[in-house]
């Protein structure tokens, strides 16, 4: 199937105006978590408006509040505080059945550890994505075909995760995050598991297929290779904003 | 629903999880398995052995056995010499001479006519021959059943919602051999003169005056003669002149004013005074003569080299097949009596192996043979021969024409069975009547407590096993999940609802029970089999209805329990629906872990897929 920005609008024309419109809208957006009577204000007060179609770095130290707020974004968790729209929906207050539903039809997920489900192969990995929105058994199996293809491992189509070189996993996980077409990638620190090498190859795979399949992404890292890639650079210490490119 | 492709590969890819899960629940089914075996072996082994009267199609069985009350009195009268008069009509009848339709049934008689009956087998040896001959033969002695005349067969058949009634004739068979002994010690009694001293009758005072006035003439006539015989006459002499105040030595008077008393010997050895006595006191002047016989005393237990076995024995009817103390459908192998049955015999399985007896073969009774058709396996309560003879057979063998003394009533219906009870009881009165029920009651053994142990505590601990299978399983299933919370999480992460992931959860260890369910149907079948195989011998003791031997043991010394024992081996069968419901309870314990761990997966953050967790 070819991969273009048409493609990506005609799934979900609804959803968002189209590229350059904003995709997420966030507006004194805070997530206060509360542990054994410590109070820690992981996102305090964060403005942020991302385009749709852009690539976006979200950087700062350990502890800054990038995963959280990558939570916020991939509609894994709730706000305390402020708004958060997202396709022109408001994030905040959804039920998880309501959350669910978003993530699985319109969000996909890099992750460090890769998180593979390790008892099925490359192909079973990108297939399982697509099993919550009803896609047919065989259908889900064509198109993780194709990603796998896409992202370079069509040889390797039945090998469990176990078998594969951490890169090759990673790109196994960037097929599935794009198994169902989604509108946005959310990324934490998706090389922070690969050698710099393999770093650049996975980096330039996500690059490639943003391209072809239009997806907006949000990649948090403290890899200044890994930002120097993204259209645009956000800073963030202590839960705040602290520098935006675009701005 | 779920990913079937996704459980099978968590399945078979974490095949030792699920092998592990697969036999904690396998053990708990396979034992369950094994103690329904145990529990449903006991209940066949129960049923095979305790209810051969509704398997027989008999409902009530009557009988009459002395009561136990005359037990006593039937051992004094034992442990005395047997006396027989010998003479024309004694001795020579069978034990069923004395059993006179409407006999009384009271105890004292029955327990005389049993003892007579049985008695009759001492007397008969006498009948081999003289002393010392060589004899082998057997006797058939009723044991402690007395009997019924065939009459009393048809009068129960008669009563209200009796299906039939019929006859059987159970005995117990001495087998003897030996040299015909001594048993008979033969005494003359009489012929013996007895002297006796007798108190004559008072006199009248016109008797005693007569009297007194014949002898004073005579002792007057005679002292002018013969003075001496005053004096050696004694007392007796001189207290007749003294008068009634005088005091003779012949004991305390009676009180009587005109007592007079006088050696009769005395009187009489002086032919002189008896013109002057009356005739009241002559007539005792006379010695008693006592009839000569000879009383032949049977000693016991006779004294000789006598072998004796004993068996027991039953006929019944060769053309009721379904109905009597066997059945056809209690035939084990051979064949059922045929249509000329007069020299066939039914042999008792148990009797046979311990005898070598085989089918085709023969049994020498009295020097005669009969062919043994076929090998029964009779039930324990329904009154256990070792052989099986035509009713008629038995009958002449045992010189009892048209007795019988046991009666099988098959009644219209089992509620029918207290009132035809109470029916036959008012018919016959002091017959014991057994039905099926009372016949169960009766049997002990570890059978019975094996079985009450296995629905006692069988039943409990099939659920605590089951129950500890279960909670492995879901403990197992539980760690699993627990180490799988990054891949739960980012299933969640990726758009699985928590109903999909519970589901998935669940259909993988629904799929551990079924793999649990098969292991453990091997595990069960090899348990069961293995309890076949090493499975302990039960016994179970039936005293409900005996054709005791006991009468006849305590006659020749014997002691014998009147008791019927049986082993039996303890046997763990494999229905099907006990496969099923261990498979049903591996797939139970299956679902209850995955709820529980999809309970577990479903309380997961989609955002723990996030976190940094090693
Ligand atoms: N689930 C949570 N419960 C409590 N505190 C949390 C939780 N998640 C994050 N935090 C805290 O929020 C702050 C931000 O963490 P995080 O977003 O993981 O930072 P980063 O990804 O930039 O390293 C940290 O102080 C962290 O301890
Ligand atoms: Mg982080």
């Amino acid at each position: 199937m070819e991969a273009n920005p048409t493609d990506t609008s005609g799934q979900a024309p609804a959803k968002f105006a189209g590229a350059g419109a904003p995709l997420y809208e966030l507006a004194g957006l805070e997530r206060t978590f509360s542990k054994g009577g410590m109070v820690v204000r992981a996102v305090r007060g964060v403005d942020l408006v991302i385009n749709s179609g852009e690539m976006v770095s979200l950087e700062g130290p350990s502890g800054s509040g990038k995963s959280t707020l990558l939570q916020l974004l991939g509609a894994l968790d709730s706000p305390t505080g402020g708004s958060i729209r997202f396709a022109d929906r408001d994030l905040a207050g959804l039920s998880d059945k309501s959350l669910t539903k978003i993530r699985a039809q319109d969000i996909g997920f890099v992750f460090q550890h890769f998180n593979l489900i390790p008892t099925l192969t490359a192909e079973g990995n990108v297939a399982v994505a697509m099993f919550p929105n009803h896609v047919h058994s065989h259908e889900r199996l064509e198109r993780a075909k194709e990603l796998l293809n896409q992202v370079g491992l069509g040889h390797r189509l039945n090998h469990l995760p176990s078998r594969l070189s951490g890169g090759e996993q990673q790109r196994v996980a960037i097929a599935r995050a794009l198994a169902n077409r989604p509108s946005v990638i959310i990324a934490d620190e998706p090389t922070g598991n690969l050698d710099s090498d393999t770093a650049k190859e996975v980096m330039a795979t996500l690059i490639a297929l943003r391209e072809s399949a239009g997806v907006t992404i949000v990649v948090a890292t403290h890899d200044e290779d890994v930002a120097s890639l993204t259209d645009r650079r956000v800073r963030m210490r202590d839960g705040e904003i602290r520098e935006d490119s675009a701005a | 629903m779920f990913s079937p492709g996704y459980a099978w590969n968590e399945l078979r890819r974490r095949w030792a999880r699920t092998l592990v899960t697969a036999i904690g629940l396998a053990a708990g089914v396979g034992l369950v398995m094994g103690i329904i075996g145990v529990s449903e072996g006991l209940s066949d082994a129960q049923n095979r052995v305790l209810s051969p009267l509704g398997s027989v199609g008999t409902d009530i069985i009557v009988t009459r056995t002395i009561a136990p009350t005359t037990d006593k009195t039937s051992t004094t009268t034992t442990t005395t010499p047997v006396r027989e008069v010998v003479g024309p009509g004694g001795g020579g009848g069978g034990f069923f001479a004395g059993n006179v339709p409407g006999a009384s049934l009271g105890s004292s008689s029955q327990a005389a006519t049993l003892l007579n009956n049985n008695a009759s087998v001492i007397t008969d040896l006498a009948k081999l021959g003289p002393a010392g001959t060589k004899f082998t033969h057997d006797f058939f002695v009723p044991g402690t059943l007395i009997t019924f005349p065939s009459v009393a067969v048809s009068d129960v058949a008669k009563l209200p919602d009796v299906t039939s009634a019929v006859g059987a004739l159970s005995l117990q068979a001495l087998h003897e051999s030996g040299t015909v002994p001594k048993i008979t010690n033969k005494v003359k009694e009489g012929g013996q003169t007895i002297k006796t001293t007798v108190t004559p009758p008072v006199l009248t005072p016109t008797q005693t005056a007569n009297e007194r006035a014949c002898i004073q003439k005579l002792v007057q006539g005679n002292l002018s003669k013969d003075s001496g015989t005053s004096g050696s006459s004694g007392t007796s002499g001189s207290s007749g002149p003294s008068g009634p105040s005088g005091s003779g030595g012949g004991g305390p008077p009676p009180g009587g004013k005109h007592r007079f008393q006088i050696f009769v010997g005395g009187l009489s050895s002086n032919p002189a005074f008896e013109k002057c006595l009356t005739p009241a006191q002559i007539s005792y002047n006379q010695n008693v003569v006592v009839p000569e016989q000879t009383i032949t005393q049977i000693l016991k237990p006779p004294t000789t080299n006598t072998a004796t076995s004993s068996y027991t024995v039953a006929g019944v009817n060769p053309t009721s097949g379904t109905t009597g103390l066997i059945t056809k459908s209690q035939l084990v192998s051979g064949t059922w009596f045929t249509s000329n049955p007069a020299d066939e015999v039914l042999v008792n399985t148990a009797y046979a192996s311990t005898k070598k007896l085989k089918v085709n073969g023969t049994i020498t009774i009295n020097a005669k043979n009969y062919k043994i058709v076929g090998l029964v396996a009779p039930t324990l309560t329904g009154d256990v021969s070792d052989v099986y003879f035509p009713l008629s057979t038995i009958q002449s063998l045992a010189s009892a024409p048209k007795f019988v003394n046991e009666v099988l009533v098959d009644v219209k219906s089992a509620s029918d069975v207290a009132a035809v009870t109470t029916e036959i009881k008012k018919e016959l009165p002091g017959a014991t009547v057994l039905t099926s029920k009372s016949l169960a009651d009766e049997v002990t053994g570890s059978l019975t407590n094996a079985h009450k142990l296995a629905n006692d505590l069988g039943g409990a601990l099939a659920i605590v096993v089951l129950l500890a299978a279960f909670l492995i399983a879901g403990l197992l299933t539980l760690s699993s999940v627990a180490k799988r919370v990054r891949e739960i999480g980012s299933l969640r992460a990726i758009g699985w609802t928590r109903g999909a992931v519970v589901r998935q959860v669940i259909a993988e260890t629904v799929g551990i029970g079924l793999v649990g369910g098969l292991i453990g149907i091997g595990i069960g079948v090899g348990v069961c089999a293995i309890i076949g195989a090493v499975g302990p011998g039960l016994s179970i003791t039936a005293t409900g209805l005996t054709v005791g031997a006991s009468s006849v043991s305590s006659l020749l010394g014997q002691s014998t329990t009147a008791t019927a024992t049986t082993i039996v081996h303890l046997s763990a069968p494999v229905h099907l629906t006990t496969i099923l419901l261990a498979f049903a309870g591996a797939l139970v314990g299956g679902l209850l872990a995955g709820i529980a761990g999809g309970w577990r997966a479903a309380r997961l953050a989609p955002a723990s897929a996030l976190r940094d967790l090693g």
